[in-house]
Order: structure tokens, then sequence, then C-alpha cells
């Protein structure tokens, strides 16, 4: 059977194939979802069931933001520019006040660690792994009683 | 008759040539039932202008491809292993066994049929998603290979090639030289 015996062949048994049923679900189920549609307000629902007023004022308002925006931006840009140059120079002004705060934080944090965090490291470091075993022996016991009974039963 | 009864009835009237497409294009009962109801919700969505329209039903049959078509690329793996594990299970629900044995001939006749007809459908419907729906547009949507070829982004020999695969693996379920 060469290719187009085959095409023909198999369209014709195709063909003759009944066409699969809608299942009896889908009626009530499309009603359903159109009911819960038309229930939502108007503007809840896609833009283009908008009622013709709305469509026209929402696209007239979207033309006037954009339209304000192409005239706004090239002197946003300038009052933007302004205001990064006046913040650099406050900043600029403020450095040498900020570094030194910074320094006095770091040494009275590093005195804080010496005196009060450093001495006390290996007790806690112990406590934690002493701790750490106490949980694991709990578990496996737990797990020991547990699957044993399983076992048992 | 209110604009409820209307849409009910031009649901009726469409849900078997929509679902129909959707199943085939899909292979999957769950999924074409899904895209068969977004179908008939964009239509409900312009039932103004669609129901009344004489080419109500060739404006349903491009939408139901055309959402069918996204459905695959968006869930393509997803749609492969379900569509797999749904063609273990049966599909006799997508025969209509009332219109084979309105036939006149003998009830040992319409059973061997009805048989054949399932086990094509199922063969159908467990081909490869790259066989299947090129296949299914070309036989049942009546689309040229070069129409297939755009509607899936592919080339045209991929498509002739996938096609011809697909036909060869029907006819051997058909178990015909």
């Amino acid at each position: 059977m060469n290719a187009f015996e085959l095409e023909r062949f198999v369209g014709r048994r195709l063909r003759a194939l009944p066409a699969p049923r809608a299942p009896l679900t889908l009626l009530p189920r499309v009603l359903a979802a159109a009911r819960a549609w038309s229930q939502r307000p108007w503007y809840a629902r896609e833009w283009f069931t908008w009622p013709i007023g709305w469509q026209v004022g929402s696209l007239a308002l979207l033309t006037a933001i954009l339209g304000a925006a192409a005239v706004m931006i090239p002197a946003a840009q300038v009052m933007l520019v302004n205001a990064a140059t006046s913040l650099a120079g406050a900043i600029a002004f403020d450095v040498p006040q900020v570094a030194e705060s910074l320094q006095v934080s770091t040494s009275a944090m590093r005195v804080i660690w010496r005196a009060l965090v450093q001495p006390f490291l290996p007790y806690v470091f112990v406590i934690v792994v002493l701790m750490c075993g106490a949980c694991a022996s709990v578990v496996l016991a737990l797990n020991r009683v547990v699957f044993g009974r399983a076992l048992h039963s | 008759m209110t604009d409820a009864d209307q849409f009910e009835s031009f649901v009726g009237r469409y849900q078997d040539m929509v679902f129909a497409t959707a199943v085939r294009l899909l292979g999957n009962r769950a999924d074409a039932e899904d895209v068969a109801q977004t179908v008939f919700m964009r239509a409900f969505q312009r039932f103004a202008e669609i129901g009344p329209s004489p080419t109500a039903a060739g404006w349903l049959k491009m939408v139901t491809r055309n959402t069918c078509l996204n459905h695959l690329s968006r869930y393509r793996r997803r749609w492969r292993l379900f569509s797999e594990l749904g063609s273990a299970s049966a599909g006799d629900e997508a025969l209509n066994p009332e219109a084979l044995l309105a036939a006149e001939s003998s009830v040992a006749d319409d059973l061997e049929r009805i048989e054949r007809h399932e086990r094509l459908e199922r063969a159908l419907r467990a081909l490869p998603d790259h066989q299947r729906v090129p296949l299914v547009l070309f036989h049942f949507e009546d689309l040229s290979y070069q129409e297939i070829a755009d509607a899936l982004h592919v080339s045209l020999g991929k498509v002739k090639t996938d096609i011809h695969r697909g036909r060869e693996v029907l006819r051997q379920v058909m178990g015909e030289a």
C-alpha cells in the first residue's frame, strides 16, 4: 500500500467513525458558568464586554494618562536630576558623621561579644551537643517501641 | 424565548460538534470538556453576534481548534501523561451505539463494527500528540498539510512524516495489510 492509498484508506475509516458525543454534564456546566458570569458586575468582566460608553471612557482616560505622561516626563526628568543632586550634596555633607557613629557601634558590639558571649561559647556548644544526643536517643527509643509494636501486631 | 433559553438551545445544538473536535485533538475527555466550556463561554460573551450568525458553527470549530492547540502547547507534558493513563481506561462514552444500530444489518455485524470503531478511536487517542494532532487536523478538520504546518509552527516535512507514521499505526491496529 503506497502513501496515497494509505491516506485514502485511513481517511475513509476515520470518517466512518461516529462522532464522540458530549457528556451529559457539559450543558449544565456551561449554563452554570454562564449564569455565574452574568452575575458578575460589568467592571469585573473582560474589557471587550463592557458597555460601549465605559469602553470609550476608559480608552479616553488611558489616552489622557499616556498624553500627560508624555508631556510630564521631560519635566519630571529635570525635577529628578535636581532632587538627586541636592540629595547627593546632603549625603556628602553627612559622611564623616555617619562613619563616626558606625565606628562607635562596631566597637561597642566587639566589646559585648568579648565580655559576654565568647567566654560561654564552649559551654553552649557542649549543651547543644548534649541536647542533640538526648533528642536522638528519645527518637530511637520511640522508633523501637512503635515499630516493635507494629511488627508484633 | 429568553436569552438564557436561546443560549441553552445553542449549546445543545453544537455541544457534540465542539466536544468531538476537542476530544479528538486532545485525546482526553476531561480536558475536552474544559475546552468545550471555555469555547461556549466565549460564545456567550459575544452571544448577540454569534448566536444568530449563520457562521456560528464555523466560528465554534475555529475557536475550539485554536483553544485545543493552545491547551496542548501549554500543558503538553501533563497532557501526555494523562492521555497515556486515559488510553488504558475505556473511552466507551465516545461511541454512539444508537447511530450504529440504526443501520440495517445483523446484530453480529453491528457488534463487530462497534468493536472496530472503538478500537480505532482508542488507537487514535493513544497516538502521541505530534502524530494525532496533525492527523486529526487533516482528516477531521480538512486542513491541508501546509495549513497544519503553519498552525503547529513546524516544517511541512515533519507534518507529512508524522501523519504518515500515525496512519501506519492505525493501519496496523485495523489489521489491514
